[in-house]
Parts: structure tokens; C-alpha cells; sequence
């Protein structure tokens, strides 16, 4: 069963970039341009076919990351689902701010596309893309 | 010439090619007890071996190379 | 890149691959069972072998990948390591490194090196026959191991050719071979009989006919019907290579007791060691991230939740299947809630699995560190080779030609912003205008950090400059009779390439100085009580973001009466004057222009040894020039200099008969407007440019130069478009020229009140150009 990722940005070329990164690990990739629309789409998901992990940019209209990620935590009728939050703030506090809202992970943008895919596969529990996906990091000169 | 064809054998000489070969068959088909002198005799083509496996003449003199001589030895056997 | 920078690129890529394995493999001799060091050599002759082969240097790559195959072998603990392997590596990438000077001399690999290439690689293929595994192979290990690359035979059983053969030739060991030519192959040049004859380690050689011989008068005898069997002792490797032109007629036996059964291959995918170590390291990061995150006050339950299948989900990625199990068991039965999970996390925390120890929890809950998806700080590329990491030698100009790229984007993207403002005032497209300003702020830190990244490369060790100094002082010592001793003291410190550049000639002129006026004659010296060798001394450090050098000898020390003498017989400075200068102020009078001596011309550089050129040189990079003397005791000259360089890039622009610099980042364009496109309304004047009014400013007025703005060939005025703050205005110039990268020093002692000007440069002519501050001019 392929994994599915809900995308959470409001720059079209930021959602681009990810769910081509993300679509090229072998995930199904949906978007949503901000935290209402984002809400919706998880509203609307078929029993069977949760969302498997969320990406959230903090800063959008109508309602921003933070908010999205504890509107989401409140929801009892959809099975939960780990959370990694990618913005442009590089302060702790932002950090913290992520983890009181409900995020798991916290990552920079632009974050390269092994270390993205790496901690995808990760918080996915898929082993095979994060065994490819570290060894693509480590041959573009990541480190551990 | 790597052949002289004299009045009772052919004497192998150096290095015998494959040119050679079917004019040694001939010689060899021609003679009524076909004798080959082979003891200057240093390197054959395959041609040449089979030409003397197949028409078994009598070998008056062994070549130096051992492999050479054993191969013609088994064959006349 | 053409074909000769890649080969370029080869060659040098390719040599440093060879030091590393050269000694890699020396290191590995002394420590055969250092994983870490096995994988390392492995991965190295890897690499080597993919570069080889992306040109097709057949006989390279052979040796190489043999070589390959060999150490993959090793560091999977397949095949133990001795001396034999050791030495075959050791000649094969001896033979290695010859080959790639042939190709950097000739451009390619020369035919005749196929043979010693096939030779080489035979004896490294030798090491992985059977016979060599059996020795060093553990049962779990040998599981394992991926399939053995060399041809081990299949152990069938036995062929009837093989029995016939006479026992005293069967020995363990050996090859056997049964060779049957196909029958028109001599047409094809080939001579099976020679071929056999010629084998290696012949031992034994038979022939027959593969049919009956034809009658005489039908027998062709260019028609092949030999069927050939030999036995060879040489290693299996060296026959098939003998006979690689016909594999498929041929048929090889290794002769002794059948091979252990080669591994029922349950082929685990054998992760290689580097990936294993970075996913672990991450899971552990994630895996207190969640530790952390469980500690929040007022978590959701829906947090917990997902928290939970985080730890699930990582569990399923941990390497360690057993230990996974058993904690996936203990994480189904837990109670729900914060509590129990972060419990559960302690205890089955991975790290602890290995280690035995654990990050205390104090430690945990503190906030989470925010990971940088992009690379760890440059600082850590500083001198890296001695850490042992891998170190690329790259020619200077491709560093140059990188950061003129580098300042190239970091001007174009100054556009973007002002593309933003435009999309949201002229077209109306707030979104578009949000987007763009975001994305602008991605590329912008990105421009900021290949700036630094770049800049950071540029540092050598000020030793690249300190080298030749040896050489200098032997070489004028003993000109000038002096025995003066060379000491330098750390040479490892760091600066920008620009400024160590830039600082070669005035060393070389400050150390002529010392030898020749500074540091006396022995006799002299000994007259003065001091040893009759001199010293000079040359250190250099860092303190904080400036480089200090100081370069000092112990010799006569500056002789202030005949320096001020000789400043006024200059004309330097009136007689009065000159009396009433401190001894210190008297000292700093060397540095006046035109106070070198003609007679003291340099060899090195042609120009005087003044140390007005030194303060000049050390000036234009930014940096400052102190001498200190005591008469009789020595001087001591201290260069202070930035650790890197702040660089702007400006336009010159010509006006009035003078050069100016703008900034670029303020320039929105250059255009030459026909004069009669300029509309005068009043005092003022302005001119449509896409649509757009821009007010026009001549520039002359502005400085308060009494011209007018001069009109070109085609009476059109040169327009310096620039923007300042919300508006954009046009100036009128006389001319454009090109774009420099200078170094901006801001306006100091009685200019720092001037307006208009945001600084001077000091331009490689040693002129001095004013770099406008147009916001103020308006």
C-alpha cells in the first residue's frame, strides 16, 4: 500500500518542489494551499485511505501551520497521523512552537531533497526508501 | 621454404604455416610410404598437425617440441 | 566542459584516488581488520574504477575492477587479507598510476598495455578462487556474502574426458581444459593448435581429431577437426585469459576435490556500512525528537497518536530486526497516553540497545533543536585535510570563475524583489507578489550562504606565501655577506586568497629592507655584543576576524637621524619640521611617498622598496600597516589583515571628466534616451521608459560639477536608472562603463560628514574611485 502525504503549502513552486521530491520516493502526493483547505481535504479522505504523514509550512493565509496542526490533533473521528513542519524560521522557539502545536519533525527549507526524503521515509516506516534515500544523501556529500 | 620435398621424405623446416599444409597433403597423398623429417622442425600450424594426424606419415626424425612429437605419437598409434 | 578539462579532470581526480589507495593500502596491512578502513579503500578503488570506465580505458578498468572485486571480497569477510593480496594491489595500482601518465602524456592507454593489464588482473582474480576462501570464511559470514564475482566453477560432476586423463597430470590445483575449435576457424586467423601450445603452466597436452579423419583423397585440411585437452597449472585466472578470444569453445575444469557448495545465497541486501550508520543516527534523532515532543505540557491525544505511529513507523526502519520485535510488542500492549509512550521510549530507546547508555531526560525535554535540512557550517571544510577527510585539489581559476557566477547571481537576484513590488502596484497580483517574495527570501540566504561557502574556499594557509622565503633570505644573505637565520611561526593560519596574493611583493620588499638595511654585518653585530647570526622572524596568527604578521629581525633598528635627514633632503617635509618629529613619528616617515631611493631599485620588482608601496598594497585589501623600531635592539613591522573580504560590485560611470562607482544593487538599469524623448516641464525633466515617468537628475548638477550632461554620437543621453527607497530616478551621466568588484571603505576621519558618497575603493591603479551614495545625492 503506497504511503500518502498531504502537502500544506501556499507557494505553488514550494508544493512543486516537494511533491516531486516526495512523488519521485514512490509516494502518493496530495496538496492543499492552506490550513482551511488542508482541514477539508483530511474531512474528506475515504475511511480507508488516511493520510500517511503531513508536510506543513508554518506562514500561509487563512490560517497558518500551527493552526492547522492542532485543529488537526483535535480531530477524533480521523486516525492521526505524524506531522513534519518545514519553514524558512531557523529560531528554537520556532521549533518549540511546532512540537506545542503537534508536529513530530521539524525541518528548513529549502531542505535538500535526500535529507526531505530521508525523514519522510522515516516518519513513514518505509525502510527501503530511507535505506536509498540515505545512500543518495551521503553520495551528494550529506553527512550524517 | 619451410618444406623441401626431396626423393624419399619432406623435411619440415622452422616454421611450417598453414600455406604450407596442402601441398604437404598432396606430396603426402602422392608417395606410396610418405616419410617426414620433422627434427628441424620448430613450429606447425594446426593444419599442418592435422594434415600429419590424418595421413599418418612415418616420422624419421621427432620434432624438438615434446607436445609436437606426443600429439604425432598418438595419432600414428 | 570539452574533452580535454574532462580528461584533465580524470587525471587529477584519478591520481589523488591512487594516493589515497596507495596508502590505504598500507594502513590496511597493519590493521587488516579495520572495517572502517576496508570500506574506505574499497569505496576508493570504486570510484577510481568508475572514472576509468565513463572513458573507456579498457585495460585501466580491468586492472581496477579486478581489484575491486578482490577488496569487496575482503571487506565483506569473505576473503582474509595477506600479504599476497597485499603486494598483487599494491603492483596493480603501481601499474595503475603508470598507465594514467601514459594517458596524461599521450591522451590514451597504448595498445600493449592490454597485456600486463590482463596479466595484473589474472593474479588479483587468482586470490578469489575457492581455494582462498575456504580459509577465512565464517559460516554466518559466508550466508551472507553477496555472490562471488570471480568465475568459480560449477561443481558438476566430473566429464569422462577429465578421467581419461593419465593420473600423474590430474594433480589439485590444476586446470583442465578440453579446447574444441570450430571448423572453419582458420579462416577467421585463428590457429587452435599454436593456441594450446602457447597456454601457461602447460603441462600436459593432448590431441585428437574431433571425427573420424576423412579418407585421404576427401580430406580438407582447412577444415579444423582437432580436439585438444590440456592440463595447466597455472592459476585458473591466467588460462582463461589465455584463452578469452574462444570461451565458448572451450571447457574448464578446476582439478581437485569439488568446491564447497557455493552459498545457498540467501542474498541480504549487504547495506553498505556508511548508509546503516546514517540511518541510525537519524532514528535516534527522530526517536528523541518524540522523547522531547511527549514532554510538552498540554499534548493533544491526537499527538500522542500520531507520536505513537512515528515510533511504529521508525521501529520498522531499525536495522536491528530482533530488538525492533520485541519493542513493537511491548509498544501494541501499552496503555494509552503521554506517559506510558515516553516510558516505553526510554526503554527501548535504539541507542540504548547498542550502547548501553542513554541521553539523560533532563536533556531531552529541552527544546528541540531545529535541524538544518542544508549543509553543517562551512567552518568545518577549513582545513580538513588533516582530519583525514577527503581533500580535492582544484585549480585557482575554476574557484575564480565560481565566484564571479556566484557574484553574478548575487545581483540578478536583487531583482526580485523589485519583480515582486511590480506584480503587486502595476499588475495587481498580491499573490503572485507573496510568492515571489518568499521564494526570493529562499534564493536570497541560499546567494548568502554560496557567498560565504565561496569565500570560505578561497582561504589558503598564509604558508603558500612564507614558501619562498627561504630561499630569498639564503640567497640575499649571502649576497650581502650577512648570516641571517629564517624563522617562520605559523604559517598554517589562514586568510583569503585575494589578500595572501596581494601580499606576496610587500613581504618580499619588507624582508629585502631587514636584510639589507636592518640587519647588520657579523663583524658588526659581534662589535654590538650580539651573536653574529641575525634573526628574522616571521610569524603570523589570527585574532578574531583579522590576521596579524609580524615580521621582526634584531637588527640595527631604524636610524631616525638619517631618516629625517634624508625626508628633507627630499623635499618631504620642511627642516623644522623634521627636528620636531618623536622618535617614533620620525620612524613612520619611511613610509612617505618618494622616500625610497632610486639606487635601491628592487630586482624583484623593478620599483623602488618604499614602504609607501607596502602600506599601499596592505591598504588596498583592507588591511594596516604598523613599524615599530628600538635603535640598536630591531624593527618590527605588523600587518593587519581581514580574514575575508567584503566585496561590492559597482558600475563606473563617467561624468563631468570624472569616474564614479554606484552600487549595482541600487541600479535598475543603464538606457541612452534620445535627448528629444526628455520632456521638460518647468525646471523639471522626465522621461517614459516602459510605460513607466521616471524623473531625470543630471548627475553633474547633483555633484554641483558645472557641465552639462554630454550627449553621445546619436544625441542620446546616458540614463544611470537607479532606485531609492520607493522611487526610481533617472540620472544623467556621461558615459557607462563596466562593472568591478571592489572593496567599499567607508569615508573616515574629516570625510566622514560628507554626504552623497558611501565610500572609496582603492582601484588596481592605484587610484581612488568615490563611490556614490545616490540616496543622498537626491
Amino acid at each position: 500500500m503506497t504511503a500518502h502525504i498531504l502537502v500544506v503549502d501556499d507557494a505553488a513552486t514550494v508544493r512543486m518542489y516537494h511533491r516531486k521530491m516526495l512523488g519521485d520516493a514512490g509516494w502518493q502526493i496530495e496538496e492543499a494551499i492552506n490550513g482551511v483547505e488542508a482541514l477539508e481535504k483530511v474531512a474528506n479522505q475515504p475511511k480507508d485511505k488516511p493520510f500517511d504523514l503531513y508536510v506543513v509550512d508554518i506562514n500561509m493565509p487563512k490560517m497558518d501551520g500551527y493552526t492547522f496542526v492542532r485543529e488537526l490533533r483535535r480531530l477524533g473521528h480521523v486516525p492521526q497521523a505524524p506531522v513534519l513542519m518545514v519553514s524558512t524560521e531557523a529560531q528554537t522557539h520556532d521549533a518549540t512552537a511546532a512540537q506545542d502545536a503537534g508536529a513530530n519533525c521539524y525541518l528548513i527549507k529549502p531542505a535538500r531533497p535526500a535529507e526531505l526524503v530521508l525523514t519522510a521515509a522515516l516518519m513513514l516506516g518505509d525502510a527501503a526508501a530511507s535505506v536509498k534515500a540515505a545512500d543518495m544523501h551521503l553520495r551528494n556529500g550529506g553527512r550524517a | 621454404m619451410p618444406i623441401r620435398y626431396l626423393k624419399k621424405h619432406a623435411a619440415l623446416e622452422g616454421q611450417v604455416s598453414a600455406d604450407d599444409a596442402e601441398a604437404l597433403g598432396q606430396w603426402l597423398r602422392d608417395q606410396n610410404a610418405p616419410v617426414v623429417h620433422l627434427g628441424k622442425c620448430d613450429q606447425v600450424h594446426s593444419a599442418v598437425l592435422q594434415v600429419l594426424m590424418a595421413l599418418r606419415p612415418r616420422v624419421s626424425a621427432p620434432p624438438a617440441d615434446p607436445w609436437l612429437a606426443e600429439a604425432l605419437n598418438a595419432a600414428a598409434a | 566542459m570539452n574533452s580535454t578539462e574532462l580528461l584533465d579532470q580524470f587525471i587529477l581526480e584519478a591520481r589523488e584516488c591512487l594516493e589515497q589507495i596507495g596508502q590505504r593500502l598500507l594502513e590496511v596491512e597493519r590493521a587488516p581488520d579495520d572495517k572502517a578502513l576496508l570500506n574506505d579503500l574499497f569505496r576508493q578503488v570504486h570510484t577510481l574504477k568508475g572514472n576509468c570506465g565513463l572513458f573507456d580505458f579498457k585495460p585501466l578498468e580491468r586492472v581496477v575492477h579486478a581489484g575491486e572485486d578482490l577488496l569487496d571480497r575482503v571487506r565483506n569477510g569473505t576473503l582474509a587479507y595477506n600479504a599476497g593480496i597485499a603486494d598483487a594491489l599494491l603492483e596493480a595500482m603501481d601499474y595503475t598510476g603508470e598507465l594514467i601518465d601514459l594517458i596524461a602524456k599521450e591522451g590514451n592507454v597504448p595498445a600493449a598495455a592490454d597485456t600486463r593489464a590482463q596479466a595484473l588482473a589474472a593474479a588479483l582474480r587468482q586470490h578469489l578462487s575457492p581455494a582462498g576462501v575456504a580459509a577465512a570464511v565464517a559460516p554466518a559470514a559466508a550466508a551472507a556474502a553477496s555472490a562471488a564475482s570471480a568465475p568459480v566453477p560449477v561443481p558438476e560432476p566430473e566429464p569422462d574426458w577429465l578421467k581419461a586423463l593419465p593420473a600423474a597430470v590430474r594433480q589439485p590445483g590444476r586446470v583442465a581444459l578440453r579446447y574444441r575449435p570450430e571448423a572453419e576457424c582458420f579462416f577467421k586467423g585463428e590457429d587452435p593448435w599454436h593456441l594450446a601450445r602457447q597456454t601457461p603452466g602447460l603441462q600436459h597436452l593432448q590431441a585428437a581429431p574431433q571425427q573420424a579423419w576423412a579418407a585421404p583423397e576427401v580430406f580438407d585440411c582447412y577444415r579444423c577437426n582437432l580436439l585438444l585437452t590440456l592440463v595447466s597449472d597455472a592459476p585458473q585466472a591466467y588460462v582463461e585469459e589465455h584463452f578469452r578470444y574462444v570461451p565458448e569453445q572451450v571447457e574448464l575444469h578446476l582439478l581437485q576435490a569439488p568446491p564447497a557448495a557455493a552459498p545457498a545465497a540467501a542474498p541480504a541486501a549487504v547495506v553498505d556500512d556508511a548508509v546503516g550508520e546514517l540511518m541510525r543516527g537519524r532514528i535516534v534523532r527522530i526517536w528523541d525528537e518524540q522523547r522531547a515532543l511527549l514532554g510538552r505540557p498540554g499534548i493533544a491525544a491526537g499527538t500522542v497518536a500520531a507520536t505513537h505511529t512515528t515510533f511504529n513507523h521508525l521501529l520498522a526502519c531499525w536495522a536491528d530486526t530482533t530488538a525492533a520485535s520485541s519493542a513493537r510488542r511491548a509498544l501494541a500492549g501499552l496503555a494509552p497516553g503521554a506517559t506510558p509512550l515516553a516510558g516505553w521510549a526510554v526503554q527501548y530507546h535504539p541507542a540504548a540497545a547498542s550502547t548501553g547508555d542513554l541521553p539523560s531526560p533532563s536533556a531531552i525535554v529541552a527544546p528541540l533543536e531545529p535541524r538544518r535540512g542544508s549543509t553543517p557550517a562551512v567552518a568545518d571544510e577549513a582545513g580538513a585535510g588533516a582530519n583525514g577527510q577527503k581533500v580535492l585539489r582544484v585549480s585557482q581559476d575554476k574557484i575564480d570563475r565560481l565566484m564571479d557566477l556566484i557574484g553574478e547571481m548575487v545581483v540578478a537576484k536583487n531583482a526580485l524583489p523589485y519583480l515582486a513590488q511590480r506584480a503587486e502596484d502595476v499588475f495587481n497580483q498580491r499573490e503572485l507578489a507573496r510568492e515571489i517574495k518568499t521564494q526570493y527570501s529562499v534564493i536570497n540566504r541560499i546567494a548568502e550562504d554560496m557567498q560565504h561557502a565561496i569565500m570560505q574556499v578561497r582561504m589558503l594557509p598564509v604558508g603558500t606565501v612564507f614558501q619562498r622565503f627561504g630561499r630569498l633570505v639564503r640567497d640575499i644573505s649571502k649576497k650581502l655577506g650577512k648570516d641571517v637565520s629564517l624563522v617562520i611561526e605559523g604559517e598554517d593560519t589562514e586568510a583569503d586568497k585575494n589578500v595572501i596574493e596581494s601580499l606576496a611583493d610587500p613581504l618580499i620588499h619588507i624582508l629585502r629592507n631587514s636584510l639589507d638595511h636592518g640587519i647588520e654585518l657579523p663583524a658588526v653585530r659581534l662589535a654590538a655584543g650580539k651573536p653574529a647570526q641575525g634573526t628574522l622572524r616571521v610569524a603570523a596568527r589570527q585574532e578574531g576576524d583579522r590576521v596579524i604578521l609580524d615580521i621582526s629581525d634584531d637588527g640595527a633598528g631604524v636610524h631616525t637621524g638619517r631618516v629625517r635627514a634624508k625626508a628633507v633632503e627630499r623635499g618631504l617635509i620642511p627642516a623644522d619640521r623634521a627636528d620636531s618629529l618623536t622618535e617614533h613619528e620620525a620612524v613612520q616617515l619611511v613610509f612617505l611617498p618618494g622616500f625610497s631611493t632610486a639606487e635601491a631599485i628592487s630586482d624583484l620588482s623593478g620599483r623602488g622598496v618604499g614602504m609607501d608601496v607596502v602600506r599601499n598594497a596592505v591598504e588596498r585589501v583592507n588591511g594596516t600597516v604598523e613599524l615599530s623600531s628600538t635603535p640598536g635592539q630591531g624593527t618590527k613591522i605588523r600587518l593587519t589583515l581581514p580574514l575575508s573580504m567584503a566585496v561590492t560590485n559597482v558600475m563606473m560611470i563617467e561624468t563631468a571628466g570624472r569616474r564614479f562607482g554606484v552600487p549595482m544593487d541600487l541600479i535598475v538599469e543603464t538606457v541612452r534616451v534620445p535627448a528629444e524623448d526628455i520632456h521638460h516641464f518647468k525646471r523639471a525633466q522626465t522621461v517614459v521608459l516602459r510605460g513607466r515617468i521616471v524623473p531625470l537628475r543630471a548627475l553633474n548638477e547633483l555633484l554641483a560639477l558645472d557641465m552639462p550632461p554630454r550627449l553621445n554620437a546619436d544625441a542620446e543621453h546616458a540614463v544611470l536608472v537607479v532606485r531609492l527607497g520607493a522611487e526610481t530616478i533617472g540620472l544623467l551621466v556621461d558615459d557607462f562603463h563596466g562593472t568591478s568588484d571592489i572593496i567599499l571603505k567607508p569615508l573616515e576621519g574629516v570625510l566622514t560628514g560628507i554626504t552623497g558618497f558611501a565610500g572609496t575603493a582603492l582601484m588596481g591603479d592605484g587610484s581612488v574611485l568615490m563611490i556614490l551614495n545616490p540616496k543622498e545625492l537626491v
